[in-house]
């Protein structure tokens, strides 16, 4: 009888299918070095970041602040802007974003001498 | 809730009938306490079960059924009454029957804690039993009944007492003992945190058991003995020491030694800063409250790049665009999963001092006679015999005692020197009136400035350091500053005495330069140990950097003896050498190198100093100590603000506070939301701080691009001086 024969290729067993979670996005090392990241600050901080000077100094920092905000949160949107600030600050530390800071810093140099 | 047995029934049954046969108040007259036939083999065989059953076999089992069946309150305090008003001191059963019912109340006001190697037992009746201590703690100090127990056992106390030294057996040393450990477990015993408290709170309170103390001449009993220390008493100390230590623990000094007027003053300029505070959190609020029903249902855009939009609503978001963006930072719901490290050990309860506690007038009026009096003449003696101690590792110390003697060095010593400055300002106020003012000198607090506390202090520094005991390590760098200041007050002190000695202790402080390097590494540590390390650890930088620049002003050829290795020279040694083995090279290397790990002298340089701690982890510990800026008083957001100033424009390293996150929180301290009180000095400080650096910080923005990125992290070392300066740091190159 069909019903007491072994199981062919394990067909017939229950087939048990478990969901795999989907990842979280990280901000990691890739992540803030991506297009999204910091060259877009780079770019975006040439063009559209202006400073009043003197006597506006706390309207030129708040500018700053929502700068650095929103970029955050176009990169990450799911930290809170101190949040993210502090898991940038220790990707810092890594060897890869430090190699790049010191890349920046050297063009820096660079465009200076010239 | 009966039906589970949380105690042996056949347990519970021998207790019980143990104190039901000790006596009761059923005679002819129920107002007397009447004991029964065989009341003292009674308090024997219930302290036989405590030892044996309880003590023996680790549980709390006895100690609880003697709390339900409330022996202390029901039976030993009034025996004890009974016995002192009848005289009972001249019938030597009566006395044995009240030493047994000593011998009872010091084991069951022993302060149950938390600690790591607790069994089931331990967990389950824990709660329970100290519920039961404050109810033995509310009827020992218990005032309407008249009991006067204090009393009682001092009495029981005083044939011991009168005795000298060496005619008192070891009962008599014993008998004084558990009279002194009744104080301190009287004195400990705290409503429990974090339980509800049965009853007023107020019969329990420190403010209670001070005006007991007083009432019962206890504070009288303290300062004999204290004052007798290392004649008449010796093994008492460090029980003294810890009955001091819960009485004064966590009490303002400041506020102690204000008369009731300026107390008053006090408290109503508290009053008035409290309801400022909250008139200006309403403000903050109506500013941006709703100004329509909650359904009105506004909502707006925020334009981005690229086209593309966030909404937000509220209709507070339509007024500034700040307020849209400050909202849509808080909506988001996910938080960063903060590690925390070890877990936090479990805190034993003895030995925190963090929390202030107050006083009603009453108390503080007595206890301020008490630690006037005891200054006086009960801190040289005992201090002294203490430190003795625990450098001895005599047996009765035990660990809690060294945080317990550097927290009250550190509070006595502040006490000292309020009491100056208070007289001081009542001799100015009188002047013309009252006769010559004699300056007092600090020869009163002299035990704990000589050189041995000072060997004592960096040793037990060093060690609670190594040992990452942070409690201990508060307690520690709390004495180091109240030294430090009470030096600097005995410099300015117009006795010519005081001033030499400080010139002397401040040469020893300031010549040791490995006192410069652990107070700077303990600053650099501060990992997560809380508030109280955090006001500790900075309170101490500041005041020793400020000091230290004072001194090496004034000395300008001052000396520091330093600690290098002379790595060098051994290098040079073995490569003439020319050994083969290289492991073995390298060992003897650092044989040579510990061998040639020479101390010698050097001219000290406030400015190479002070650059030391302009490093990124000195300023990150500030800026956690400032992200409390809420909660933290003007004298703390001053030694805060002085440091940043310091490192930005004094040593020229402002680089080192353009991180977006330390400028967000300065932001917020200026403008808000939830920013300072605007209309105190303070204030302005901070705000032409943030200004100054705001202003340097868009000027350094203009001439290097790479700060845009560099403002996100820490700085490197090597890239610092480029950032601040634009330019590479000069290097002469030889050859």
């Amino acid at each position: 009888a069909p019903d007491t024969a072994t199981p062919v290729l394990g067909l017939d067993a229950d087939l048990k299918a478990t969901k795999q979670r989907v990842p979280t996005a990280k901000l990691d090392e890739s992540r803030l070095l991506s297009q999204n990241g910091i060259p877009k600050l780079r770019k975006n901080a040439k063009t559209k970041l202006k400073f009043k000077g003197k006597g506006h100094e706390f309207s030129d920092l708040g500018r700053l602040l929502n700068f650095y905000q929103l970029w955050l949160d176009d990169l990450y949107p799911r930290a809170k802007f101190a949040d993210g600030l502090g898991i940038i600050e220790k990707l810092g530390h890594s060897k890869r974003v430090q190699i790049m800071r010191r890349e920046w810093i050297d063009e820096d140099k660079l465009t200076r001498r010239d | 809730g009966r039906d589970v047995q949380v105690v042996d029934p056949e347990v519970r049954a021998h207790i019980y009938s143990l104190v039901t046969a000790l006596g009761g108040f059923n005679g002819e007259d129920a107002s007397k306490y009447c004991l029964g036939d065989d009341a003292l083999a009674c308090l024997r065989d219930i302290k036989k079960w405590l030892r044996l059953y309880d003590d023996k076999t680790n549980r709390l089992d006895v100690a609880r059924c003697l709390g339900e069946s409330n022996l202390v309150n029901g039976d030993l305090l009034p025996i004890l009454a009974h016995w002192r008003e009848n005289n009972g001191h001249t019938k030597k059963h009566l006395t044995r029957i009240a030493l047994a019912c000593l011998e009872l109340l010091v084991p069951l006001t022993w302060p149950v804690e938390i600690h790591s190697q607790m069994t089931v037992n331990h967990h389950r009746h824990t709660p329970y039993l100290q519920q039961s201590q404050v109810n033995y703690k509310r009827g020992i100090l218990d005032k309407n009944a008249g009991l006067e127990t204090l009393r009682a056992v001092i009495q029981i106390g005083l044939p011991s007492l009168a005795l000298s030294r060496s005619d008192r057996t070891n009962r008599d040393e014993g008998i004084l003992k558990l009279m002194l450990y009744i104080f301190r477990n009287v004195a400990m015993i705290s409503p429990p945190r974090g339980l509800a408290a049965e009853g007023d709170e107020e019969e329990t309170s420190r403010s209670a058991t001070i005006n007991a103390f007083q009432e019962q001449d206890i504070f009288a009993l303290l300062l004999t003995i204290s004052s007798n220390m290392g004649d008449d008493f010796s093994f008492q100390d460090v029980i003294l020491l810890e009955i001091l230590f819960h009485l004064v623990k966590g009490i303002d000094v400041q506020k102690l030694f204000m008369n009731d007027v300026q107390r008053s003053v006090k408290r109503k300029d508290e009053l008035s800063d409290l309801l400022r505070k909250e008139t200006g959190v309403k403000r903050e609020y109506s500013k941006n409250a709703p100004t329509r029903h909650g359904r009105f249902g506004t909502m707006i855009w925020v334009k981005r790049d690229d086209a593309k939009v966030s909404t937000v609503s509220g209709q507070d978001v339509l007024k500034d665009g700040q307020v849209a963006l400050n909202k849509m930072d808080q909506t988001k719901k996910w938080n960063r999963p903060r590690h925390h490290g070890r877990r936090q050990e479990v805190e034993v309860a003895s030995g925190d001092f963090n929390l202030t506690t107050h006083l009603t007038s009453t108390a503080t009026k007595t206890l301020r006679t008490f630690v006037e009096e005891f200054l006086d003449t009960g801190f040289n003696p005992l201090f002294t015999h203490v430190r003795k101690a625990i450098e001895r590792e005599a047996d009765r110390v035990l660990d809690i005692h060294t945080r317990q003697f550097l927290y009250l060095v550190s509070w006595f010593l502040q006490a000292e020197r309020v009491r100056h400055s208070t007289r001081r300002k009542e001799h100015e106020k009188n002047k013309g009136t009252s006769r010559e003012f004699e300056p007092d000198s600090y020869s009163i607090v002299a035990s704990v400035l000589n050189q041995e506390t000072f060997v004592f202090l960096n040793r037990a520094m060093q060690y609670s350091f190594d040992q990452k005991d942070w409690q201990d390590l508060n307690a520690n760098m709390r004495c180091f500053t109240q030294i430090l200041l009470t030096v600097q007050e005995m410099a300015a002190s117009p006795l010519e005495e005081d001033q030499e000695i400080a010139e002397n202790i401040q040469n020893r402080i300031f010549y040791e330069e490995t006192t410069h390097d652990r107070i700077l590494a303990m600053v650099r540590g501060y990992n997560e140990q809380g508030l109280g390390y955090l006001d500790a650890c900075t309170e101490l930088l500041h005041v020793f950097v400020r000091m230290l620049e004072n001194y090496s002003k004034e000395n300008v050829d001052m000396q520091i003896r330093s600690k290098r290795r002379a790595r060098r020279a051994a290098k040079e040694a073995s490569e003439k050498n020319g050994t083969e083995n290289d492991e073995e090279n390298a060992s003897e290397n650092e044989d040579i190198a510990d061998a040639a790990r020479v101390t010698r002298e050097r001219t000290f340089d406030f400015k190479r100093f002070a650059a030391r701690f302009c490093n990124q982890k000195t300023i990150d510990t500030f800026v956690k100590f400032t992200t409390y800026y809420r909660e933290l008083d003007d004298e703390q957001l001053k030694r805060a603000h002085r440091f940043f100033y310091r490192v930005a424009f004094k040593q020229e390293m402002s680089i080192l506070l353009m991180r977006v996150d330390i400028l967000n929180i300065f932001y917020r301290m200026i403008k808000g939301p939830g920013a300072l009180d605007n209309s105190k000095p303070i204030y302005r400080d901070w705000e032409e701080l943030v200004k100054q650096l705001t202003r340097r910080m868009t000027k350094k923005l203009d001439q290097r691009s790479s700060l845009i990125t560099e403002m996100l992290f820490s700085k490197i070392n090597s890239t610092l001086y480029f950032l601040e300066y634009g330019q590479e740091k000069q290097t002469i190159s030889l050859g």
